[in-house]
């Protein structure tokens, strides 16, 4: 027998991963699982914005203007020049982190000059989409943008689109928790303690934030790009300030610096906006007395959660 | 004429600084980015709508009775919402996103009162324009001036003459010290609340008349006075003048200049510009590492 902690976790993992495989069969509403899908392409973005904002501490306010980017890269090279999903998927990506490339001299300022510089930098990329009709169509929004495929397989309906999702979270996790373990990961957390200190154990910390950030910049392409093959249909206000504001609210609900926190609250933000419509125009405002109710959870958010009641109760 | 831009540009930039001067004194005693100063202001310039239009309130009456229900509403933002969390030791970033939270529930709980439709003031102004030589002001940019340079001129006397505007500065610049000369830091927070929310009605019931008051303006404008408090300095009293009245000015030569669509990003493409030759804003306070 597999014995210890070590066999313990194992069993979790795999319970964890038949629940998520069989998750459709057993709730199979359709809109249930859109909201899922859509849930599923917010933690991808909001991963590596944990990357940035977590482990960096650096405080970005214009994290739209990438998922746009790549959102609409795809979009635009699938319906107007007819390239295939899979090609332009991996362009998505790498447009949006050429333009985290373009921004690297912003990293020098830091905390709220650093997030006022990216919140302009998103309000610009945001005037671009609008206004640049012959590229993107401008308010009225892009239109018949074709599903995902890759090779014989075609995302195009919740169901399937959901596995598609699935993977792509389940492979920026795995690639984001080796790099927060590594070398790289260690100098993050230094440079996010005291740059003053990494610097004098060698780390350049220009460096380091330029790289994270253009790792977050690709992730959010990526992101997008799911998206935009999602949605099929992309308007310029899915990419403002309130969208990037969105995702900072996903990874501080879900704890700072957890990768499993950004995907969870992910979730909850997503399927909160959701079922909150049942409420109608008191959903924003209930919405707004969450975020306030939780943001007093602290610094771990609602992973902290159980640990801060079990320590309540204990006192008594 | 170049001086009717240039007119229009300072007073719109004297709302801006109002709004600016808010946030730059929540910045400068707690380090608290405040994003629900816009929803202050909103609320004050719908105030004003109810005041001057329903209860026949004479304007120049109305823009105090404003910065009064904004102060309060300001503290009590903060005795609800903001102080149970701070009292947690949480990181600054929860605060920020619970202001967040706070400037939703300001907007959507405007709409259930004032409905989501824009709403024009009542005819405050005549046609009439002052002349000063070759400079002509329109009524409705004569109060942001007057009413706006006024309230800027009154705050620095507070600041550098009066007890309390003393204790306020020494409280925000060394806590723990202020405290042990005998300051009460709670209460100089709430001071700062409330002028800071006093200065956003103040910003609105100026604003009002000059666009039309609704829920989402807070936002607009907002986010504009924030980039305005960010280009003269974070944290800095005369950053924030200065910063609103040149991104009012930079706005509006930028709407003559610049097709509209990119009259927005044009001022933000300046402001980042500004940081990367100044990394703190025009007059940043703290020295950069």
């Amino acid at each position: 027998m597999v014995g210890g902690e070590r066999g313990r976790r194992r069993l979790r993992v795999l319970a964890l991963a038949v629940l998520l495989l069989a998750l459709p069969w057993l709730l199979p509403q359709r809109y249930f699982l859109r909201v899922v899908d859509l849930g599923l392409v917010y933690a991808v973005l909001a991963l590596g914005l944990q990357l940035l904002v977590g482990s960096a501490g650096q405080l970005s306010l214009g994290h739209a203007a990438f998922y746009g980017t790549g959102a609409y890269t795809s979009a635009i090279l699938t319906r107007k020049l007819g390239l295939p999903v899979e090609l332009s998927f991996v362009a998505g990506g790498v447009v949006a982190a050429l333009l985290g490339v373009t921004l690297v001299p912003i990293l020098r300022l830091r905390g709220n000059e650093l997030a006022v510089a990216t919140l302009g930098f998103g309000v610009i990329v945001h005037a671009i989409i609008l206004n640049e009709e012959w590229l993107t169509e401008g308010p009225f929004g892009m239109m018949r943008i074709p599903s995902f495929r890759l090779g014989p397989f075609v995302f195009d309906n919740e169901f399937r689109f959901y596995f598609l999702g699935l993977a792509m979270v389940v492979l920026t996790y795995l690639a984001f928790r080796r790099l927060t373990r590594s070398r790289f990961g260690r100098a993050l957390e230094a440079i996010r303690q005291s740059e003053e200190a990494a610097v004098t154990s060698g780390i350049n910390p220009v460096l380091y934030k330029s790289k994270v950030f253009v790792i977050a910049a690709f992730t959010a392409g990526l992101a997008g790009t799911l998206f935009a093959h999602l949605n099929r249909y992309l308007n310029p206000n899915d990419f403002t300030l309130a969208e990037s504001i969105n995702v900072l609210i996903m990874i501080v609900v879900g704890g700072l610096r957890s990768l499993e926190g950004a995907i969870v609250g992910a979730m909850i933000i997503v399927f909160a906006s959701e079922y909150l419509r049942a409420f109608k125009e008191y959903r924003l405002i209930l919405f707004g007395v969450m975020l306030v109710l939780l943001m007093a959870l602290g610094a771990d958010g609602l992973r902290g959660l159980p640990s801060a009641l079990a320590r309540r109760l204990h006192r008594g | 004429m170049i001086l009717d831009p240039l007119i229009g540009g300072i007073a719109m930039g004297c709302i801006y600084s109002l709004i600016a001067l808010g946030y730059n004194m929540l910045i400068r005693a707690m380090n608290l980015l405040h994003f629900a100063q816009g929803e202050v202001m909103m609320v004050g310039a719908l105030a004003g709508v109810t005041l001057v239009s329903g209860l026949r309130v004479p304007y120049l009456v109305a823009i105090p009775v404003i910065m009064v229900i904004c102060a309060a509403l300001s503290l009590a933002l903060d005795a609800l919402a903001y102080r149970p969390i701070r009292r947690r030791n949480v990181p600054v970033i929860n605060l920020i996103i619970a202001t967040l939270g706070v400037s939703i529930v300001l907007s959507n709980g405007a709409i259930l009162i004032w409905g989501a439709e824009p709403i024009r003031y009542p005819t405050i102004y005549g046609s009439g324009a002052l002349l000063l030589g070759p400079v002509r002001i329109p009524p409705q940019f004569l109060a942001p001036l007057l009413v706006g340079g006024g309230l800027m001129v009154a705050l620095q006397f507070f600041f550098t003459k009066s007890l309390v505007g003393i204790a306020m500065r020494a409280a925000a610049q060394d806590r723990d010290t202020a405290r042990l000369m005998g300051i009460d830091i709670d209460r100089t927070i709430q001071y700062t609340f409330a002028i800071s929310g006093a200065m956003g009605g103040a910003a609105g019931a100026l604003l009002g008349p000059i666009i039309f008051a609704s829920f989402n303006m807070g936002e607009i404008i907002g986010i504009k006075a924030f980039v305005a408090a960010t280009l003269g300095g974070l944290g800095s009293m005369p950053g924030a003048m200065v910063g609103g009245i040149v991104f009012g000015v930079i706005e509006t030569f930028a709407a003559l200049f610049i097709s509209s669509g990119y009259k927005d990003a044009l001022g933000y493409g300046v402001m980042i510009a500004i940081l990367l030759v100044a990394p703190s804003g025009l007059f940043g306070r703290r020295a950069r590492a």
